[in-house]
């Protein structure tokens, strides 16, 4: 047998002997190995010392009041929710399939409804740029001809005016 | 439809175990039932809060939670793990957020007057000496030092493994870790229990 205290199963055998909860099998090849390996020993013989300090440590007993206490606060939670729920819960639980179907219905209609929005944002824009777009040329057109004119005044008002001064 | 399905999920219950079949009565509105669980198992829980949080009431507080939780949590009870797994993933899972909200302080500091928490039998029964009695008191006290010491996750697998005679692969499932991880946190956690306890041999 390999020494068990260099594996983690190992390590797991020499816990279940200590603990007094390996299998009568399994006791028989632990115990010779035990009787040539010192480090296993020495490991036994200390968890068998922690298990038996452990034993020491008995529990407090539970308080005579405690199911009182208990029923009393279930008591109060579920008169509490029954006060709220209770009269309806019959039709809650026809409803709820029925709600759960309409959300579902309302769900793919959003969801449907979504992809249309954009095209239509789109051709408001594009329609837009179509029915603006003459008058802005029409505007620009007409202002670029006032500019022209401005410019040949300009141009022209100093060779009129000079002569005169 | 109903009865059938609810025949399959009890035979299926009776087979993991009886007590998930008496929560799924529960479940049906049998009080009687959680009774029965209630008696099988307010001491296991109380006595494990207790060895975690070291404070008698607080224990009692936190197991009061444990089972309002199971009562709650009855109508979506489904047994897909052994009854006690949930039980203890529920009292574990109170126990370290009650650690971590420093619940039991006044416990902490209470470590040197143990008086109150003492079982009163285990003294009156065999009509001990004073000595006897105040050597006891000193052991005990530090057995309950060392187990307050240890890691919240270590000290939970030492007294599943130890007082409630948990299997490896349940304490697992309780702490939601791997049975190796299991081993190796009990292994360390005995480990620091033999340094500190081993001279009481």
């Amino acid at each position: 047998m390999n020494c068990p205290f260099e594996s983690q199963e190992g390590s797991a055998l020499l816990l279940a002997y200590s603990s007094r909860k390996l299998d009568a099998q399994a006791v028989a090849p632990l115990e010779q190995h035990l009787e040539s390996c010192a480090v296993c020993r020495d490991f036994v013989r200390g968890q068998s010392a922690v298990w038996n300090a452990l034993d020491l440590w008995e529990a407090a007993p539970v308080s005579a009041d405690f199911d009182r206490r208990l029923y009393q606060r279930i008591e109060q939670q579920v008169s509490w929710w029954d006060m709220l729920v209770g009269p309806f819960r019959p039709a809650i639980r026809h409803a709820l399939p029925l709600a759960a179907a309409a959300g579902v219905v309302i769900m793919a209609g959003i969801l449907l409804d979504r992809p249309s929005a954009a095209p239509a944002v789109a051709d408001t824009y594009g329609a837009q740029v179509e029915v603006l777009q003459p008058d802005q040329v029409e505007h620009a057109l007409a202002e670029v001809e006032m500019l022209d004119q401005f410019n040949h005044l300009m141009r022209s008002d100093p060779a009129d005016s000079n002569p005169k001064m | 439809m109903d009865e059938r399905v609810n025949r399959n999920m009890g035979a299926a219950a009776a087979a993991l175990d009886y007590d998930a079949e008496l929560m799924l009565r529960v479940k049906e509105g049998d009080g009687a039932s959680f009774n029965v669980l209630l008696d099988k198992y307010r001491s296991s829980v109380i006595h494990f809060l207790y060895r975690m949080i070291q404070n008698h009431a607080v224990a009692e507080e936190l197991a009061q939670e444990v089972f309002l939780r199971v009562y709650r949590s009855r109508g979506t009870y489904e047994p897909t793990a052994k009854f006690t797994t949930w039980l203890f993933r529920i009292a574990t899972h109170l126990a370290l957020n009650s650690l971590r909200d420093g619940r039991n302080e006044r416990s902490q500091e209470r470590l040197d007057d143990n008086s109150d928490d003492l079982p009163a039998r285990q003294v009156s029964d065999r009509h001990p000496t004073i000595e006897a009695t105040l050597v006891y008191q000193a052991r005990l006290e530090e057995v309950r030092t060392a187990i307050a010491a240890l890691p919240q996750k270590q000290r939970a697998a030492v007294l599943m493994h130890k007082y409630e005679e948990m299997e490896y692969s349940q304490i697992a499932k309780v702490l939601t870790c791997s049975e190796s991880a299991v081993k190796s946190l009990l292994f360390r956690a005995y480990e620091t229990l033999r340094a500190r306890l081993a001279h009481m041999a």
